[in-house]
């Protein structure tokens, strides 16, 4: 039930800045020991560096391994922000409020994140900035822009830049807001960040009509990032990687890891900083509705790549699917990715009751998220692992030490740089909250009166 | 996001005096009462073309099934009629489960198209016999083929028409009991109206259980489209077009569809304003909330296009080589450009204009362009895919040229949609082509008042 | 190419075309599976040594390398072989694929490898169907005495940097040296050298009159993987066993 939560604005201040002028204990012995995993992260990459790919699992003719599959794995999450931001703020769904900041910031950090894992990947990654940038100083030559990998750092750059954008944009009337209740050196670099920031009706003006504008610009950016990572796989040769249902698959799939994502960060926020009032039963039960629509369209696009995957009888595609599915270790990972990432989740979905309790909504996103883990490597391996015409080349791949800590290192990656920013800003937009409060309304149905929403237009 | 300056002034939402039930259901019920002598007309001109289009399937009969090309022409039609009319279900379901408050008025419109499900569960049977055989080409159906594509295919597309008909019968109860009631009892439609109203007299039971029922079904619709969509291109465009393998096919045909489905809708809306007198219901503002997902779907168009055609052309690979040759490059290459304007590059360059979408001439001429192409598109996907001689073959070669249409081709596709149109003409005078009771719901969950200085709209959440 | 430095050996075809078309022929009917050419690969192109752990770690360096199969149903069973290198494919799924340019087709219808170029994204390898390339996992390592059997006409790559066969372009840019246009047969890769059987015949596809134009004319001849349309340079020649 929609009931009517009135919080004052001193109220909404108080709560949600809870973090950013003060200092709880938790947070500094959460901070510090994500911080040591990201340190162990750090120097399992040092290592790589100074050794080389040998420390690695991979081989021929698995070259591409837990690196890329991380690679697409964060670059999936970061499909949530723009998702619930963007799509949300133009379908003017009331819901998104709180939820909005926390699902940009994680995609910004999460695509930093995923934006190492190619540099770190690579043979020489001294050197990748001859590729990453297409001016030609160091080498007479320009990137061939024929390749997929120079689409992919524009693409991602591109979506990088606009999501900071976005992020910032909507966080200056907050910045303006802690100026204001900071002193010393802080109120000056607020002060600086805010820039100048007063609430008065032009700049409100001018602040909604840029994230309306980035909306609806960082929305072809966020089809078209996703899409041009699964094109590394599509346009290319290799059997069960020649796909054209890959880009809206891997649009999709991305979505529904992400907003998973999100879901789980609601979640544990929603403990962590004590934000009872502000993140609801319902929020949660409307974008459970999203993600069943998402899962489903998801199923269908997994189905379409199976079925056709077939379609043409080929021997190398169906040694693809015959190691995916049915010889171990794989066929386990592929059971447990797909009981994780579908089987178990969506049919709890739909019970209203799964879909407003905490608990089971993190456990169940969070299973969405290893189940989704699991999909990219199984696109990413086995096609490359299967029992192709070359004899002596069937070999298979296991993940070194150094990739599992690399992997595990990036969750804490992101989850340390998510702390940290909500040391610094509050995860949960002011304005927006406070723009929610003036618009719960009442109305009178026959006898009932019915909660509702003010719609501007 | 909506500047408050265009805002609506208070009380515009009320539908110029209309504020209950009861006058809703006066004003809809008389207009479609009266049959005026301009929808004879109408009635008659779709009739002789139909009829034109029955002897254009008759001279093709004449030629028999032993050459499938053929029935090229007829089997695009029979694609345009899934891909166009029976799309339009698949909006006021989809609304409905967003709770989207401006869909109210043209629901029933959309709803009513899905009559054409009977006409193109006539054609399936046709169509099939037009098919080659499963052996040695492409099919969906492996090495299992348990009386495919045949059973299977009859079984998919009628479950699709039955549940469309279901869906429609079943929202609109309450306002097939309305018109019995106002209907006096000289018309000639009573009869069926009264049959088809089943008893119907809004209990709260009756209410309950229509309500899920038409959720329930909304959804049935909505997973079975899909699935058809993949039937119909499987076994009539990419199973007969040698080393095809395009995954992504059956979810672009289902996005190709729900754009024409859109488009279709407008030029009804727009119909239906000029020539039923509905100037009420479908105003500015059902006609901008829709130019939105028309605009959504024309990128979408291209995005699904473009995620089969950069894999074919960066695989190279010689039959997507020849693939890519046929289609788009080579015989095909003027409707499938023509298709590609009106189907993406004018819809998207008119509708990313606001004044453009919030019209009701814009969308109305974007819809129609829309339409042409996917009729176009259609044609090119169907008549290309029934035009290769040999579909044993691993790559496609040669290429075969393009095939155009004879006369009794011609009148096929004519006779098809007139046929459409014709029935939902007809059902229109049966079923109210305004759904009174979801209008009426509408007027009751929106409040106008003043808010900070400005009139804006509340509306409750319904549960 | 202002940055080219100045060497004694001008680059192939720099400023000019040439009418070179460098192509294989190798006889499946001769081959014995002796590992000749392997050998003669490694000591030519500096390739490190391929030890065992190297194997059990999948990371054998091998530019050319013999494939065993099996043809025949049992009892009848008879192992046949084929040597397998980098196709030189004159549509090479390899190149376009590579961001940096680090591989492409120069004028000789040879694919090359430009190893300074090369970041190591290892893209090239996933989408070579004949799995031709190799990368370097770690930097290369010869036992102390061997050090010196180093070609000084081979760089000796860094890890990083993805290498395969260049049908020993050292060898052909000695040959070719001042725009001379080399007789048939004058010089050889050294796969072809060694060859015991004289299965392999290297050559200019574009001259009709040389060994290797009227060998791959020849009716056994096949290309492997022909259907994915990259149209190798190597061309194999194999009789079909009826009685196998």
């Amino acid at each position: 039930m929609y009931y009517r939560r009135t919080l004052t604005e001193a109220q909404i201040n108080r709560e949600l800045l809870g973090t950013v002028l003060s200092t709880p204990l938790w947070w500094v012995v959460l901070t510090g020991l994500l911080g040591i995993v990201v340190a162990g992260m750090l120097s399992a990459i040092g290592f790589m560096f100074n050794q080389g790919l040998k420390v690695t699992g991979l081989g021929e003719p698995v070259f591409w391994g837990f690196f890329i599959t991380n690679f697409i794995f964060w670059v999936g999450i970061s499909h949530a922000g723009v998702m619930i931001s963007a799509i949300l703020r133009l379908s003017q769904a009331e819901w998104r409020r709180p939820m909005v900041r926390a699902a940009e910031t994680m995609t910004v950090f999460s695509l930093m994140c995923s934006l190492l894992m190619p540099l770190i990947h690579a043979g020489r990654p001294w050197r990748i900035f001859y590729w990453v940038f297409p001016y030609d100083w160091a080498r007479g030559i320009w990137p061939d822009v024929r390749s997929p990998l120079v689409w992919d750092p524009t693409a991602i750059i591109t979506y990088l830049t606009s999501s900071s954008l976005f992020v910032y944009t909507a966080l200056i009337p907050d910045l303006a807001v802690i100026r204001d209740r900071s002193t010393g050196w802080r109120r000056t670099v607020y002060g600086i960040l805010a820039l100048g920031w007063h609430g008065n009706p032009r700049q409100w003006k001018l602040q909604g009509l840029a994230g309306i504008l980035l909306s609806a610009l960082i929305l072809p950016v966020f089809v078209s990032v996703h899409s041009i990572v699964s094109w590394d796989f599509s346009v290319s040769l290799v059997p069960a990687w020649h796909v054209t249902v890959f880009a809206p698959y891997f649009v999709i799939g991305a979505v529904h890891s992400g907003v998973s994502a999100v879901v789980t960060l609601m979640i544990i926020m929603r403990k962590l900083y004590k934000l009872e009032n502000y993140i609801w039963e319902e929020h949660i039960d409307a974008v459970a509705r999203l993600l069943i629509v998402v899962a489903n369209t998801w199923l269908f696009f997994f189905w379409l790549d199976l079925v056709w995957a077939l379609w043409l009888k080929e021997e190398q595609e169906m040694a693809v699917w015959q190691l995916r599915m049915f010889e171990a270790p794989w066929s386990w990972l592929f059971f447990l990715f797909f009981t994780l990432g579908y089987a178990i989740p969506v049919p709890l979905w739909m019970f209203r009751k799964v879909r407003r309790s905490f608990t089971w909504m993190l456990w169940t996103s969070l299973i969405v998220n290893f189940g989704m883990f699991l999909e990219r490597l199984l696109i990413i391996v086995p096609s490359l692992a299967k029992r192709g015409p070359w004899v002596f080349d069937w070999a298979s791949y296991r993940p070194s030490p150094v990739e599992i800590t690399v992997i595990g290192g990036s969750v804490a990656l992101v989850s340390f740089l998510l702390l940290l920013f909500s040391k610094f800003f509050p995860l949960i937009p002011l304005w927006e909250e406070k723009e929610g409060q003036l618009f719960i309304d009442e109305i009178k149905v026959g006898a009932r009166v019915v909660p509702a929403i003010v719609k501007e237009h | 996001m909506h500047n408050g300056e265009h805002g609506h002034s208070a009380g515009e939402y009320a539908l110029e005096g209309l504020a209950t039930h009861a006058d809703v259901a006066k004003d809809v019920l008389s207009r479609y009462q009266e049959v005026t002598p301009r929808y004879r007309a109408w009635l008659m001109a779709l009739g002789v073309l139909f009829i034109l289009g029955i002897v254009g399937f008759i001279l093709r009969l004449m030629d028999g099934f032993e050459d499938g090309s053929n029935w090229g022409y007829f089997v695009a039609t029979l694609s345009f009629i899934l891909s166009t009319f029976m799309a339009m279900p698949i909006i006021s379901a989809g609304l409905r489960l967003t709770k989207a408050n401006w869909r109210r008025p043209f629901t029933r419109v959309v709803e009513n198209m899905a009559i054409t499900g009977v006409l193109m569960t006539l054609m399936v049977p046709v169509a099939l016999a037009a098919l080659p055989p499963l052996e040695g080409r492409l099919n969906i159906w492996f090495d299992f083929p348990l009386g495919a594509p045949g059973v299977w295919d009859f079984i998919a597309y009628g479950t699709l028409a039955l549940t469309g008909l279901a869906l429609l019968w079943t929202l609109a109860l309450p306002d097939l009991a309305a018109a019995r009631d106002h209907l006096p009892a000289s018309s000639a439609r009573l009869g069926i109206v009264r049959w088809l109203a089943a008893g119907w007299e809004g209990s709260l039971r009756q209410w309950r259980v229509q309500r899920q029922a038409a959720l329930v079904l909304g959804a049935v619709y909505l997973l079975t489209y899909p699935l058809v969509q993949t039937l119909m291109v499987a076994d009539f465009h990419l199973g007969l077009l040698p080393g095809s393998k395009d995954a992504i096919f059956p979810a672009t045909q289902v996005v190709y569809a729900l754009q024409s489905g859109i488009g279709l809708t407008m030029m009804t809306m727009f119909a239906m304003r000029r020539m039923g007198g509905y100037t009420q219901y479908f105003t500015v503002e059902q006609f901008w909330a829709l130019a939105k997902p028309m605009l959504a779907l024309a990128m979408l168009w291209f995005y699904f296009w473009w995620a089969s055609f950069i894999s074919f052309w960066y695989g190279r690979e010689p039959r997507d080589v020849a693939t890519l040759q046929y289609l788009f490059l080579g015989p095909w290459m003027i409707p499938f450009f023509t298709s590609f304007i009106l189907n993406f590059l004018g819809p998207l360059i008119a509708l990313i204009w606001n004044p453009v979408r919030r019209s009701i001439w814009g969308p109305t001429i974007v819809g129609t362009s829309i339409v042409l192409g996917a009729l176009i598109n259609q044609t090119r996907l169907m008549v290309s895919a029934f035009a290769v001689p040999d579909h044993s073959q691993h790559v496609l070669n040669p290429i075969p040229p393009a095939q155009w249409p004879g006369v009794p081709d011609l009148l096929i596709v004519v006779g098809g949609i007139s046929g459409c149109v014709l029935l939902f003409m007809l059902v229109s005078k049966i079923i109210p082509p305004v759904s009174i009771f979801e209008v009426a719901e509408g007027l009751r969950l929106v409040k106008v008042r003043r808010f900070l200085g400005r009139t804006v709209r509340v509306i409750a959440k319904s549960h | 190419m202002a940055t080219q430095t100045q060497t004694q050996v001008p680059a192939a075809g720099e400023g000019r075309p040439t009418n070179h078309k460098w192509g294989m022929v190798i006889d499946l009917d001769r081959c014995t599976g002796c590992q000749a050419c392997v050998i003669a690969c490694q000591s030519e192109n500096n390739l490190p040594i391929n030890d065992q752990e190297r194997f059990y770690q999948r990371r054998a360096n091998q530019w050319i390398r013999v494939e065993r199969y099996w043809e025949g149903e049992f009892p009848n069973v008879k192992a046949r072989f084929i040597p397998v290198m980098c196709q030189h494919c004159d549509n090479a799924p390899c190149e376009s694929v590579c961001p940096v340019y680090a591989t492409y087709h120069n004028q000789d219808g040879l694919n090359v490898q430009v190893y300074n170029r090369c970041v190591g994204t290892r893209y090239c390898a996933n989408n070579c169907p004949y799995h031709a390339r190799h990368f370097n996992y770690g930097e290369p390592v010869w036992p102390e005495d061997l050090r010196n059997q180093l070609n000084p006409d081979v760089t000796v790559r860094s890890r990083g940097v993805m290498e395969k066969c260049s049908m020993c372009v050292q060898r052909i840019r000695r040959a070719t040296i001042g725009r001379r246009d080399p007789e048939d047969g004058a010089f050889d890769p050294a796969c072809v050298q060694a060859c015991p059987t004289g299965a392999m015949t290297f050559g200019d596809l574009n001259k009709s009159d040389s060994n290797v134009s009227k060998k791959a004319h020849d009716e056994r001849r096949f290309r492997v993987l022909e259907g994915l349309g990259t149209n190798p340079s190597v061309i194999y020649l194999k009789q079909v066993d009826t009685h196998a």
